[in-house]
């Protein structure tokens, strides 16, 4: 009992009130700290297959010999078409599967976004397992054009001579489905969407063809031309639209398989030197995470992943001495890997950072790092809350020192003589300041309006940029930046010839708006943990900032604050990563109208509105 | 000596016995394009209804028509298939469909019984004792499983009366046909896979087949006075054999790349080189013969069978007249040309091993297909897991006629559908295509839900049918103990009404089954729940139990030395009930 009324007196501390902002700070700097030891190998893990039915790298290979002979030709089919026109390539493309005893059918998707029009048309083939059942499928993709926009010559080729030699098998569980789309993003995307009759049946035509459930996805990446090119290592590209992940337990099987039975190297997130140092694991580990963040597709298997269908893509990288025969073998393996699944891939991980192709960090171990940092938020919320039913500095009763010291600046007026009221209880007297015992009523109503008004201006950028064609997205962009940037000294300004807010709803505004930040950003930690963590970092400053009458303090937070506003942190993320950013603008809205994005809807509504909040809180000394 | 014997023994039948009392078999092989090959085996023996009521079994297997007198079955069809039946490549199905079932095992039957529960426990006997006869798990068709259909099944014998049979329908999606069904399936035959074309029934053969699927039918056939009643079985076994690949031998199945020697390679490409090769598609039928793709030998004819007539030339093979076929043989065969030479067929020799050989030809005539009155597809649409559509899209390929058809539906309780959202589109006209609906809505744990549409589909169009479901969240009971995939989905039925079959048996169309995923849980996170929980409650039970129910006493409250004992026990006793009287 004794330690409850110690901290239920406590709590009427002034003292209390000055503790959160340190808490805060050691909030956050947990949360950095608890990143950066993760690559160390008392907090990772090495990588191991879950599911027993994968046996990864357990069969022969036979992909050889004269099928290399059948590679090369078909090759320089594949290298005829590569001036043909959609429709002429496609029925080339369609007759080498068709002679191959395929089911073929095409499909015709179009897509408007940005001002600009995608279309194209994917080609796609049937092996029905001569004893399955048609319950079940597992995909082969390669796109006609890779990420970097080359023509995937091998990688085309190789998929059909694959699908002639799997014909031949008789001991696939499911149905295969060879898959050439068009491009590596929406073309896949109009398909899987297609497959799953999820799609807009007016720009995306429907597929004739279809399978049963899709157990599993591989994408090759294999742009050498006509010749040929001997590869170093494979690269594995496993991020999926809005940062979700494959089953760990695929990445596994791929690495198992290519370094295990084949003896490629494999390599992640464009890391092609990796000595497995520190530096270098948390290189890799930091880059998954900037890629996570994004959400953006990073290959043709990334529109899969949202369909639960676990996905991953094989890309050749360097010059090395392995051919295209132990890539084939490779994706041979692997496919024989997943036809002996029994269930769908669901045994291992779904959350994991990668620190290099078989070192990994599980969710519980990560996990407290965003959450950390979204909970620094909550803290300073909570204090704030409180400090707003305050109605100024008190002093405390029990001090023996002088209420206040000559160099505060008060908003309490600094008499020395507090007004007491006389209270009496049980026969027993007490003097007590008067202003404890008044009531401080809070002025809810311009915090919530404000907070929700911010919160509903962030849709309008969200559509400009959406919608904007590509040519206007640059003055677009510095427009928005200008405005952006001056939109809080405006709005303050304006405010304060209302003479408003008050003290009580400034502090009342900055409250709510850190308490929706950390209630977002510990809800995203869950399903994006790379992006909560991003703009958790990128607003962390938001928790220190206060209404200060010092202008000089002020105009130095604001500046500080206008550096941190996302569109100037994009400009300067993009220049910094040496990316162009129309492309980068482009690709978000075409993210936004094709894959499903949701990263703007982040930005937009969530990190800019907490900005701007706190950007108005800061820039409010200025015009005192 | 044997083959005299066998020969007394058929003249002998063909005296005493009625007509229908016979036994016959036949083998139809026919080439099908990507060089396979449909084989289809029919045997069929007949009982006479007065010799199966007195229990005197000749043909008809006495294992069998015990089970169907006990359960008062009246007609049976019993179905096991796997694979699927490539439509667009192979045209027509065999016997129109009306001898196959949906992937795994189907059965349905007309029991004779006075009432619904009467008819339902038959056939679960029915079941239970077929399971043990043909080693499937057919005792798990249960009352969730078993539907009474209304419109898509007609029976093919002659009831004088009708009145009390009831027709009862089960499948198992997700059972695996295999050798173990095939062996007692050969017992059933009287030349029980020794001689006669059953001889070339090899289990391995068999089940790497493309597609199969055997079938059993009994049912009773009557005179046209409706006299003269017999009990009919029909066994037969469809294969699409893939020539190259049952051509592998046993001990190296594996398709190694062949040697570049012999690939036939397209020299007219530029850049066709010794190390690049475009594969040309091998134009000539390639070689097979019978020992080859079914891995043994036709051991000559099965001695039943009869002497003349149709039935003496068991083996037929359809092909274009040109087709060379060579007979290898050391006994005595005979061959019969029929239908312009496009089918030929051959008696057997008795005791010698028979063989037929076809060499590769390069062909300039090829057989026609008969084309399917419909094309029947059925998919499952949307993700996740809580609801989803199911898709079935029927075609008519006919540019004249239009195609009525009933369309059976027997889906099971934890996949429910909403009949609200059930759409039937036509492509090329407004009309509503479904005439008439039979559905009967599911409950849960009881009977799964039974929709029966009868439809019509104008000339080449195509039907759409939708309708959206919810999945069901079972007990954790009732998820198989083992890995699965999900929970299998019987394939839909397809009848076709009109046209109409030349025969009784009916045009049937059947689709593949479906996978429908349920949310599954993790079943090692509530064992782990359990496990921590059970700790953490048996710790604190144990200390809270032991503070509430010790009484702490003061060692020098204890009562010491001479009131000890059974005295000491009841003067406390005494003392404490004292106390209680005086409170209260």
């Amino acid at each position: 009992m004794a330690l409850i009324s110690t901290i239920l007196a406590l709590r009427k501390d002034a003292r209390i009130l000055k503790l959160p902002p340190y808490l805060s700070a050691l909030c956050i700097l947990v949360g950095v700290v608890w990143l950066l030891v993760l690559p160390l190998n008392e907090y990772s893990r090495n990588t191991y297959v879950s599911e027993n039915a994968l046996l990864p790298g357990q069969v022969h290979t036979y992909f050889t010999g004269s099928e290399h002979n059948i590679f090369r030709a078909y090759r320089h089919e594949v290298a005829a078409l590569a001036d043909k026109s959609v429709p002429d390539r496609n029925q080339r493309l369609s007759e080498i599967l068709r002679s191959s005893n395929l089911k073929v059918a095409t499909q015709k998707y179009s897509y408007a976004t940005s001002g600009r029009n995608i279309s194209n048309e994917n080609v796609y083939a049937i092996l029905q397992g001569p004893r399955a059942d048609a319950t079940e499928a597992i995909v082969l993709i390669a796109a006609w054009t890779n990420m970097d926009g080359e023509i995937n010559h091998s990688g085309v080729a190789l998929v059909l001579t694959l699908a002639r030699y799997f014909k031949r098998w008789s001991l696939w569980s499911k149905d295969i489905i060879f898959l050439i789309s068009g491009d590596s993003t929406s073309g896949p995307q109009a398909w899987v969407d297609a497959y799953h009759d999820s799609h807009s049946p007016d720009t995306i035509e429907p597929l004739s063809i279809k399978s049963g459930a899709l157990q599993g996805a591989i994408a090759i990446d294999y742009p050498a031309g006509p010749w040929g090119h001997r590869y170093d290592k494979l690269h594995v590209v496993y991020d999926g639209v809005n940062g979700q992940l494959p089953n760990l337990d695929l990445f596994n099987t791929a690495v198992s398989v290519a370094s295990g039975q084949m003896g490629i190297g494999c390599t992640l997130q464009r890391m092609w030197k990796h000595d497995d140092s520190y530096k270098e694991r948390l290189q890799t580990m930091l880059r998954g995470m900037i890629s996570q963040g994004l959400g953006h597709a990073s290959g043709p298997h990334s529109s899969f992943i949202p369909y639960h269908v676990d996905a991953i893509t094989l890309q050749t990288v360097g010059d090395g001495w392995h051919d295209e025969m132990s890539l084939g073998r490779t994706v041979e393996s692997l496919f024989r890997s997943l036809n002996n699944l029994l269930e769908h891939l669901h045994q291992s991980f779904f959350f994991y950072l990668l620190l290099q192709a078989n070192r990994f960090v599980s969710i519980g171990t990560y996990l407290p790092s965003a959450m950390l940092i979204a909970v620094n938020f909550s803290i300073t919320s909570i204090a704030l809350w409180v400090a707003s039913g305050r109605a100024g500095k008190l002093p405390n009763p029990a001090s023996t020192a002088p209420p206040s010291t000559p160099g505060e600046k008060s908003t309490s007026s600094p008499s020395k003589t507090t007004p007491m009221t006389l209270a009496e209880k049980d026969g027993a007297l007490a003097l007590i300041p008067t202003e404890l015992l008044q009531t401080t009523e809070r002025a809810l109503f311009l915090p919530l309006a404000f907070v929700l008004a911010t919160h509903f201006l962030g849709l309008l950028p969200l559509y400009i940029f959406n919608n904007t064609p590509s040519t206007y997205l640059s003055p677009v962009f510095n427009l928005v930046a200008l405005l952006t940037s001056l939109l809080p000294f405006l709005t303050s300004f304006g405010l304060k010839q209302f003479s408003r807010p008050t003290a009580q709803e400034t502090t009342l505004i900055q409250c709510f708006s850190l308490l929706l930040l950390g209630m977002f950003l510990a809800a995203l930690a869950t399903l994006n943990f790379s992006l909560s963590f991003l703009i958790g970092i990128a607003t962390s400053p938001l928790t220190f900032v206060r209404r200060s009458n010092n202008k000089a303090i002020s105009a130095v937070a604001s500046l500080l604050l206008a550096v941190l506003n996302p569109v100037v942190v994009i400009r300067a993320a993009t220049f910094f990563f040496g990316q162009d950013l129309v492309k980068v603008l482009v690709q978000a809205a075409e993210g936004w109208h094709v894959w499903g994005l949701w990263t703007q809807v982040v930005v937009w509504l969530v990190w800019w509105p907490a900005w701007f909040a706190g950007s108005v809180v800061a820039s409010e000394g200025l015009f005192a | 000596m044997l083959s005299s014997l066998a020969f007394l023994l058929v003249t002998a039948l063909i005296a005493c016995a009625s007509a229908s009392s016979d036994y016959y078999e036949r083998l139809l092989l026919r080439p099908l394009p990507q060089s396979t090959v449909l084989a289809s085996f029919n045997f069929r023996s007949n009982e006479s209804a007065d010799a199966f009521e007195h229990q005197n079994f000749r043909y008809f297997p006495r294992s069998l028509g015990q089970i169907l007198q006990h359960a008062r079955t009246k007609e049976l069809h019993l179905r096991f298939s796997l694979g699927r039946w490539d439509a667009e490549s192979w045209g027509q199905r065999p016997w129109n469909g009306a001898r196959e079932g949906g992937t795994g095992v189907e059965l349905w039957a007309w029991v004779e019984a006075q009432n619904e529960e009467e008819a339902f426990a038959r056939w679960l006997t029915l079941t239970n004792a077929l399971s043990g006869l043909f080693c499937a798990s057919l005792n798990f068709i249960d009352a969730t499983k078993t539907i009474r259909p209304v419109m898509t099944f007609q029976p093919e014998g002659h009831h004088a009366n009708s009145s009390n049979l009831h027709l009862l329908h089960g499948t198992l999606p997700h059972e695996v046909v295999c050798t173990e069904n095939l062996t007692p399936f050969l017992k059933l035959l009287p030349c029980k896979g020794k001689a006669g074309i059953s001889s070339l029934l090899d289990g391995h053969k068999l089940f790497d087949a493309s597609w199969q699927t055997m079938s059993i039918d009994v049912r009773p056939m009557c005179g046209p006075d409706g006299r003269d009643c017999a009990l009919e079985m029909e066994q037969t076994v469809d294969m699409v054999l893939d020539v190259d690949r049952s051509k592998r031998p046993r001990d190296n199945p594996i398709p190694r790349p062949l040697p570049i020697e012999e690939i036939e390679c397209d020299t007219t490409k530029g850049y066709n080189a010794g190390d690049t090769c475009y594969p040309l598609d091998k134009s000539a039928e390639p070689a097979w013969n019978l020992t080859e793709i079914f891995g043994r030998p036709l051991k000559g004819a099965c001695p039943l069978t009869d002497e003349t007539g149709e039935g003496s030339y068991p083996v037929c093979i359809n092909t274009p007249p040109e087709r060379t076929i060579e007979v290898n043989t050391t006994g005595q065969y005979e061959e019969a040309k029929l239908a312009s030479d496009t089918v030929r067929c051959y008696k057997l020799p008795t005791g010698a091993d028979f063989d037929l050989i076809l060499p590769q030809q390069r062909m300039t005539t090829g057989l026609i297909l008969a084309s399917p009155q419909l094309f029947a597809a059925r998919s499952i649409n949307g993700h996740g897991q809580e609801r989803g559509s199911v898709q079935a899209v029927i075609k008519n390929p006919s540019s004249t006629h239009a195609v009525e058809f009933v369309y059976l539906e027997a889906l099971p309780w934890f996949m429910k559908p909403y009949l609200h959202t059930l759409r039937a589109r036509v492509d090329t006209s407004r009309e509503n295509p479904v005439k008439e609906t039979y559905y009967r809505p599911a409950v849960d744990r009881k009977r799964g839900t039974h929709l029966e549409l009868r439809m019509v589909i104008p000339p080449s169009s195509t039907l759409t049918l939708t309708y959206d479901f919810e999945k069901a969240i079972l007990r954790y009971t009732e998820y198989p103990p083992d890995a699965n995939r999900g929970f299998d989905v019987a394939p839909a039925v397809i009848r076709l009404i009109n046209p109409q079959s030349v025969d009784n048996k009916g045009i049937y169309i059947r689709t593949t089954s479906l996978l429908l995923p349920l949310p599954t849980p993790d079943f090692s996170m509530p064992y782990n729940v359990i496990i921590l929980t059970s700790t953490v409650m048996a710790l604190g039970f144990g200390n809270i139990f032991n503070l509430l129910v010790r009484r702490f006493v003061g060692i020098d409250e204890v009562q010491t030395g001479d009131a000890g004992g059974l005295q000491g026990v009841i003067r406390g006793k005494l003392e404490r009930l004292i106390a209680i009287f005086k409170r209260g």
